[in-house]
């Protein structure tokens, strides 16, 4: 199972409609950066609605994935996190600090141009 | 044996009735908990003293004994004036009983206490255990007042959201709190959520932490955290138990958090009607003419 990754402009979207396991949210995140190093991206959204679950070596690999997006010099937001889950990370102690976050995909799109115009 | 007992407390009747009265008319004490006059007191012994000798006679508890409960309980009576009461009366009883009988041993002595437990207890169990469901009745009804009244969110325009916190806040409310927060974040589309403390008497490590992980929370799902309302002293506090809260924005009062709100949504607030103008075209229209 790959999580489809598609190409919008400058932009990479994801939605994750899945339950993500350890082995999925591993090959996530090589094709992620592979294709960010294919077409060049200088944005990335990640969207999560329909994420219930997330245990915190997930959470781990969402951060990574940011941080090594950053090394690439590609922004990554984090939309449509579920009040369940955020409460779940924030008790594992998970404040997901360096990643920044919006409430849906169009605000995460604002939010990413205005994170790029800086 | 039982029932020669029964006989003997039923026949002196008045007798027990007059020493128990003598030794309830302590009408200060119930003053404290109800407007009670000594008239009331009266009846209510007298009506207590028929429920009493009522169990007595059948052994347990009544149909006047239920009445009764629920109209002291209704009125506010103290609980203590029944418990003294059904003590009392078994003091009484057991000397009085004694004193009529010429028997000694020891099993007829027991048989007696026996006997008389076996009439009071039921009473005393009953009236108790309804005193004590009123209570948590009560309390019941309030925890859920309270709940109602702990966590309210309130949109104001369009992506702001305020939640006003009054009273203080502990593990349970606080995850209320958080819940409520991040389910209207959500709800309500929220860019920007205000945490209004100005109600919350006292911020120590515990409210403090409480209220950075619903920020740290409210980050996650999308939006930013303001909290407004810290006084003087609260300032004083989080600084002097060297709680950080330099993770988000921070404001004195609601009102400068809002304009940082507004600013964040990028918006401002104008003032369409114009006076000085006013009276300036006012004045030049008086020039005119």
């Amino acid at each position: 199972m790959r999580i489809p990754i598609l190409k919008l402009h400058h932009y990479l979207l994801v939605s994750i409609q899945v339950e993500l396991d350890d082995q999925t949210a591993v090959e996530f995140q090589e094709d992620l950066l592979q294709k960010i190093h294919e077409t060049g991206s200088t944005g990335v959204v990640i969207d999560l609605t329909s994420v219930e679950i997330v245990d915190s070596y997930i959470a781990k690999i969402l951060g990574d994935v940011v941080s090594m997006s950053g090394l690439m010099g590609t922004k990554v937001v984090l939309t449509g996190i579920q009040p369940a889950v955020a409460m779940t990370l924030i008790e594992l102690g998970i404040h997901l600090n360096n990643v920044p976050t919006a409430l849906n995909l169009e605000q995460g799109l604002i939010k990413l141009k205005q994170e790029l115009e800086e | 044996m039982d029932k020669v007992l029964q006989q003997i407390v039923l026949e002196n009747r008045t007798e027990i009735t007059e020493q128990w009265l003598s030794l309830n008319n302590d009408l200060e004490n119930i003053r404290r908990v109800a407007d009670v006059t000594n008239q009331l007191l009266d009846t209510t012994n007298k009506e207590f003293l028929d429920v009493i000798f009522g169990s007595v006679e059948k052994k347990g508890k009544t149909a006047e004994l239920a009445n009764f409960s629920e109209r002291l309980i209704k009125l506010g009576w103290p609980l203590n004036y029944i418990t003294n009461g059904l003590q009392s009366f078994r003091r009484i009883t057991i000397n009085f009983i004694l004193e009529k009988s010429e028997e000694t041993s020891r099993e007829y002595f027991s048989g007696v206490l026996e006997s008389v437990d076996r009439w009071i207890d039921p009473v005393i169990n009953y009236l108790v255990s309804e005193y004590s469901g009123s209570w948590e009745h009560t309390v019941a009804l309030q925890k859920i007042a309270l709940q109602e009244l702990s966590a309210p969110l309130i949109p104001v325009i369009d992506g702001i959201t305020v939640m006003p916190l009054i009273g203080t806040i502990d593990t349970e409310r606080a995850k209320l709190i958080m819940e409520n927060l991040l389910d209207g974040t959500m709800k309500h589309n929220s860019e920007v959520v205000l945490i209004d403390i100005t109600g919350v008497p006292v911020v120590d490590t515990m409210v403090a932490h409480h209220i950075i992980q619903a920020a740290e929370a409210v980050r996650l799902v999308g939006a930013t955290c303001i909290l407004v309302g810290i006084r003087p002293e609260i300032a004083q506090t989080i600084v002097n138990l060297g709680i950080d809260l330099s993770r988000f924005p921070t404001k004195s009062s609601l009102r400068k958090g809002f304009n940082a709100a507004l600013q964040l949504t990028g918006r401002t607030i104008s003032t369409i009607k114009n006076e000085e103008k006013e009276i300036e075209q006012i004045i030049d229209s008086l020039s005119k003419g």
